[in-house]
């Protein structure tokens, strides 16, 4: 039980830590060593599969690229007086809508709590059993599984036209 | 009162990340000796006999050199990147297996697997931790405050997700034919022989994977000629330009670890691992090490001989050349297995 409860409190206090950061950097870094943490907590849900995937999708690829974007917008501090001096959660936008996003988060907890746990389809050590992973995925998920390609695709369709100059070939 | 076998399997550990910290001495020593002999020079031969203790002074030599830190940079971050670049450096061979069951000379009994940790996802896990290294070189780019460590660390990192998309793809080939994602098990696929001499080695039936593995190897670990990080004729030294003493040498030691850890999982996957004829499975170890120097050799061997790409060569090489061929490579793969059953 111990180390559950070691991986949930580094999670959880690093998710915490990443929005009081004032550098972005910081947060990037954080929000990976949250990652971590729950990668942590997959593996202790005898899921190791699921665990390694969590590093590479998320700590190793999507993060990078968020550190790439921070680093080169190179936007340590923000400029005005006004800003150094209010944190950017304390400003009136963020509030507004971070008590929407809130009161979001709490219906859905209050949903799932009330739901209960569902009865797993991967019950006990299956879910390190990559070939049934990938048969579930390509048989009874096949059509979210494609929906989600064609999502990515879209995506990249999009960031290839807009990073495209007009007038270059 | 701990098992004997508890007690090896502390000893393992630190043997290991002994054994690692030496090859990366070793690993100077031959570079220096390699490149001599390449260029028609002796090399260093003045510290020990024919030069052997050079690695020691130059460690020496760094842990008495001064540590230095621009006066801008991130504090914090200039000391974590080279932590992070030497620990991801070291956390991958926790993975790979460097030998069969051995009881040391009796002393366990049930034998002792020859490799630190025993995941059925190993290969996943050298994955995962060479897209984790990424981040010593970006931080070390970023928080020195210096345009050529920055341009340096965003150059690797661009670099690095490039290559690691083929790298995935050239594992992904291997894991379709030995059918398992543990290393252990995907070297005993590799026992035995074709027609008695053709070894059962999976480099056989994967030679473009294997091809592919390499080159992407390379590029992962920032050698030549993909040394793009530390381009001294453009970047003075890329992402440890700020870098001095101990700091630098452990970006140094990461470079050379790296090394022996593609080249050990390069040894698992396509060639066999510890199986080899002649020798039986409990001193197989000695034919993966032979293995694994031969590829370390080969290393050394292209740095001295190959020029460096330019920077745009290596982004085109890398997107329309290698990672179609992975691709096509992959599809064959799946597409052979499917036919003829793995």
């Amino acid at each position: 039980m111990t180390p559950f409860y070691l991986f949930a409190a580094i999670a959880v206090g690093a998710s915490l830590l990443v929005i009081a950061q004032r550098n972005p950097v910081y947060s990037v870094l954080l929000l990976i060593a949250s990652f971590g943490a729950l990668s942590g907590l997959y593996v202790l849900l005898d899921a190791p599969f699921v665990a390694v995937i969590q590093i590479i999708v998320y700590a190793g690829a999507i993060m990078v690229l968020f550190l790439f974007v921070v680093m080169l917008l190179n936007a340590p501090h923000e400029e005005t007086p006004y800003d150094e001096q209010v944190h950017p959660l304390m400003r009136p936008g963020p509030m507004r809508l971070g008590a929407v996003l809130a009161l979001g988060l709490v219906v859905e907890l209050i949903w799932a709590l009330e739901k209960g746990a569902e009865s797993g389809r991967f019950a006990g050590g299956a879910v390190s059993n990559v070939g049934a992973i990938g048969r579930l995925l390509f048989t009874e998920y096949a059509f979210a599984f494609e929906v989600t390609s064609i999502l990515i695709i879209v995506a990249m369709v999009g960031a290839v036209v807009l990073a495209r100059r007009e007038g270059a070939r | 009162m701990p098992t004997p076998l508890f007690i090896a399997q502390i000893g393992l550990t630190l043997f290991v990340f002994v054994m690692l910290l030496s090859s990366a001495a070793g690993m100077v020593y031959v570079e220096r000796k390699v490149a001599a002999l390449l260029q028609q020079r002796i090399g260093p031969y003045l510290v020990g006999p024919k030069g052997l203790l050079q690695p020691l002074a130059d460690i020496i030599k760094l842990m008495f050199k001064e540590e230095l830190r621009p006066s801008a940079a991130d504090a914090f971050l200039f000391a974590l990147a080279p932590i992070i670049s030497a620990t991801c450096a070291f956390a991958a061979f926790a993975v790979v297996p460097f030998g069969g069951d051995t009881t040391l000379l009796g002393l366990i009994p049930g034998g002792l697997r020859l490799q630190v940790a025993d995941v059925n996802v190993a290969i996943l896990v050298v994955f995962a931790i060479a897209s984790m290294s990424v981040y010593g070189i970006v931080l070390a780019g970023w928080s020195s405050n210096s345009k050529y460590s920055l341009l340096g660390g965003l150059r690797s990192s661009a670099q690095m997700i490039s290559y690691e998309l083929s790298y995935g793809l050239a594992l992904a080939g291997v894991l379709l034919v030995g059918n398992s994602l543990s290393l252990t098990d995907i070297v005993n696929r590799q026992a035995g022989t074709w027609l008695g001499f053709i070894p059962h080695w999976f480099v056989v039936v994967q030679p473009i994977g294997f091809l592919i593995y390499m080159t992407a190897g390379i590029a992962e670990t920032n050698r030549a000629p993909f040394d793009f990080p530390e381009a001294e004729q453009e970047l003075v030294a890329g992402y440890h330009t700020e870098y001095s003493s101990m700091s630098f040498a452990m970006f140094f030691l990461a470079e050379y670890v790296n090394m022996v850890t593609v080249s050990a999982v390069a040894t698992d996957l396509f060639l066999g691992g510890w199986h080899g004829p002649f020798l039986s499975e409990s001193i197989g170890w000695i034919w993966f090490l032979l293995k694994v120097a031969a590829i370390l050799f080969f290393y050394v061997w292209m740095r001295w001989t190959l020029p460096r790409y330019r920077y745009d060569q290596l982004m085109r090489f890398g997107w329309k050349i290698l990672l179609p061929l992975a691709v096509v490579n992959l599809l064959v793969t799946a597409a052979g297995v499917l036919y003829f059953g793995s």
